[in-house]
């Protein structure tokens, strides 16, 4: 029996304890339905008012997602002749330190019509309090009422109370787990039904990779912009993410003049737009002189002030997965061919931003080379775009079950 | 390398400011950082891709390594069989302690210059101490704590020893009973970790029953606990005068990265360099601040000699005081203030789930 005392009760949080678990009523709907599309956008409607929205590139985007016609669009693109409905209920295990994960999670799991039962971070973000407040108000309105006895938001620690864990695993249809490769093996191990799907969402890494022969015909403003978008693609969530990228690839031989102009231009950008405080600066340096102290493979470091450390990596090097930076901290090797990035894209590898690329490029680079990594490959500037194909899945599809009517 | 016994020797510790000491300083940072250059392989790894030395003309143009970097590596320079010991700061896991390797030479100049600073500030005589803390000198000699190493340091000044903690860290009353019975009618020191001061003695002991009038007490190694609580140095002191009649507290400051070298406050309470450190403080991007502007504290010391903790730039916020400024006090070193930790912003990331 699971000890409701433990968990905490904060005003952020939903049900203040596990009670409705015991009388759940599991509800599915079709994906996108037209409950679930209005619901996102009143809560759309809500961030909008809302002048921390605005404050937050993490919320402002959460707002345009949830928008009507964003949502739409996806819908539109779902083009589905089956019949499909939700496969029941789905746990959401989402990460503590990515404080608006939790919602697009959920999104997930609301457009493909399932319950949910919603794990959110227990540290103390302003996003997520705000996130709760909407969803909160939201759900007063009598429309949601059917939606508002189908999702549940818990918060507790699950190293501390593993059987709230293990119950909700017991009744769920689907979890899906976001976190470091450990927490993904620690709920691997809780049981769960037989035909309980599991999507998880481990740990990754991305990159960026620049075709130089468009590189160097850019003019200054042509590089601006693409600096403009490279530096929101490495400095979003203190480059932290699993889609922040670490490393570029510049293939093709380089203009050096154009080369320093883009990475003046990230720092001058970095310098007005990041919000560095001592703890990340000092956090940046450790990184940099440990890599520098422990890597024989990195050639030359340069550094603008400590807005940015670019790190020259020798092109031998065999593998890219752990070497990651912070807050600005970009590696790169510069290689003669697209094909030569093959060995370093591992099944680890998540996002790939590209620059003077051509889709095809990469289903060649993909097939010739059975890469069973890059799930995302989108241009420079989309890294933190959320899309509801993730990870490698078709999220809406996966949550959904395929009824065979004939 | 420079003469190291050139400061060692030196009587005052608080004549820091004429231009001869300020050359000789540089040069023995300087020879330092190319020692450590020649012996010790990561240090050099860093160098050579940070710094050029063509570049280096004054003491803040030499590199200094991060606080946190003796964390996750081994730097030593000297070979391992020299091993004197090695002391790891406190921290609750293995990854979250400094590990610093001493041969016996720097071990000994550590020795040397506390004891030429404490006698400086506390006096050529020895005096009784009370110690809060438990006994830990019959731990294993090879792997040293920074606490066994501070109250080893300090006893230097002591002329007797007793330990107000027993192994199981409850104070031992027979011992205090006995302690203030024989010593608390002379002159005689309290040195102990702020936290353990706070914990012990503020929130523990019964101060109808107990006063400390006679007493010294030498505390330091963070604050972060009374941060927390919201517990100044000055009320810190207040309490402790009110409470128990100890006119006398005396905070320092130092790295165990650097130990040997610390900075005692002066009677206006500020921290004082010394003859074989320096002290800078740095903005955001690494730029040196003038003197009354707050931000990273920069320390640099003349004694780590088996391993390259000469020049570190640390994660305490602190600033110099305006040289202008005549202290009461009358020493002549740098004088400056440390306000605590940089303010720890939110982690993210997407791997992390709890």
């Amino acid at each position: 029996m699971v000890e409701q005392k433990k968990l905490k009760y904060e005003d952020v949080v939903i049900q203040n304890n596990l009670k409705f678990l015991n009388s759940l009523r599991i509800k599915i709907l079709e994906p996108y339905s037209d409950i679930s599309v209005n619901f996102l956008n009143s809560f759309s409607i809500e961030l909008k008012k809302d002048k921390n929205t605005f404050r937050s590139p993490e919320l402002f985007s959460l707002m345009l997602f949830c928008n009507r016609k964003n949502i739409l669009k996806f819908k539109k693109k779902f083009k589905n002749d089956q019949f499909r409905i939700g496969r029941g209920l789905v746990f959401h295990v989402c990460p503590n330190n990515v404080p608006i994960n939790f919602m697009f999670s959920f999104i997930l799991g609301l457009l493909s019509g399932n319950t949910n039962i919603i794990k959110v971070s227990s540290n103390v973000s302003k996003e997520k309090n705000v996130i709760i407040a909407k969803i909160k108000k939201v759900f007063k309105s009598d429309k949601y009422a059917k939606l508002k006895k189908s999702n549940f938001f818990i918060e507790y620690n699950h190293q501390k109370n593993p059987e709230i864990t293990n119950k909700i695993s017991s009744k769920s249809d689907c979890r899906i787990v976001w976190g470091g490769d450990n927490t993904v093996k620690s709920i691997k191990k809780i049981d769960a039904q037989p035909r309980c799907l599991d999507i998880n969402f481990a740990d990754r890494y991305s990159l960026s990779v620049i075709n130089v022969k468009k590189f160097n015909k850019l003019s200054k403003l042509e590089i601006d912009i693409l600096a403009r978008k490279y530096f929101y693609d490495v400095f979003t969530m203190n480059q932290m993410a699993c889609n922040s990228p670490h490393f570029i690839f510049w293939i093709g031989k380089i203009i050096k003049e154009q080369e320093n102009y883009f990475w003046e231009k990230i720092s001058k950008i970095a310098s007005k737009k990041f919000k560095f405080d001592d703890v990340h600066v000092m956090k940046k340096y450790n990184d940099l002189i440990n890599k520098i102290m422990n890597i024989k493979l990195i050639k030359k470091i340069k550094m603008f002030e400590n807005y940015l450390y670019l790190v020259d990596v020798d092109e031998n090097i065999k593998n890219i997965e752990n070497l990651r930076g912070n807050n600005g901290i970009v590696f790169q090797i510069k290689l003669k061919k697209l094909d030569e990035i093959s060995q370093l894209i591992t099944k680890k590898c998540q996002t790939v931003t590209y620059f003077g690329f051509q889709n095809k490029d990469f289903k060649n680079l993909i097939l010739k080379n059975n890469l069973l990594g890059a799930d995302r490959i989108v241009k420079i500037g989309q890294a933190f775009e959320f899309d509801l194909d993730w990870d490698g899945f078709d999220t809406i599809k996966s949550l959904s079950r395929v009824v065979n009517i004939k | 390398m420079d003469k190291i016994e050139n400061f060692l020797n030196r009587n005052d510790v608080f004549e820091t400011q004429n231009f001869e000491h300020k050359k000789n300083f540089f040069n023995m940072i300087k020879s330092l950082t190319d020692f450590h250059k020649k012996n010790c392989q990561k240090y050099k790894n860093f160098i050579r891709l940070t710094f050029s030395s063509d570049l280096i003309r004054k003491i803040e143009d030499l590199p200094f390594l991060p606080v946190q970097i003796f964390k996750t590596n081994d730097l030593k320079s000297f070979t391992d069989k020299d091993t004197f010991k090695k002391i790891s700061s406190s921290g609750t896991s293995s990854t979250s302690r400094s590990k610093i390797y001493l041969d016996k030479n720097n071990a000994q100049n550590q020795v040397k210059a506390l004891n030429k600073i404490l006698s400086k500030k506390f006096g050529g005589t020895r005096h009784p101490m009370l110690i809060i803390d438990k006994d830990l000198s019959k731990i294993s000699r090879k792997e040293f704590s920074a606490s066994i190493a501070a109250v080893h340091g300090f006893s230097l000044i002591a002329s007797k020893k007793y330990y107000l903690l027993d192994k199981n860290n409850k104070i031992n009353y027979k011992i205090l009973d006995e302690f203030l019975t024989r010593y608390s009618s002379e002159k005689f020191f309290i040195f102990g970790f702020t936290s353990f001061i706070f914990n012990y003695f503020l929130n523990n002991l019964d101060s109808s029953k107990y006063k400390f009038k006679n007493a010294v007490l030498i505390h330091g190694g963070g604050w972060k606990k009374l941060e927390e609580q919201k517990i100044s140095n000055e009320k810190f002191k207040n309490l402790l005068k009110k409470n128990f009649q100890i006119d006398n507290v005396v905070n320092y400051y130092g790295l165990v990265e650097q130990t040997g070298s610390i900075f005692f406050e002066c009677k206006y309470g500020y921290f004082v360099n010394t003859i074989f450190s320096d002290v800078i403080i740095r903005d955001k991007n690494f730029k040196i601040l003038p003197p009354g502007k707050k931000g990273l504290i920069q320390l640099i010391s003349i004694l780590p000699s088996s391993y390259p903790g000469h020049n570190i730039i640390t994660e305490d916020i602190g600033s110099i005081i305006d040289p202008n400024f005549k202290c009461g006090c009358g020493l002549n070193g740098k004088h400056f203030l440390v306000y605590g930790r940089a303010k720890e912003a939110e982690v993210r990331g997407c791997s992390d789930t709890k």
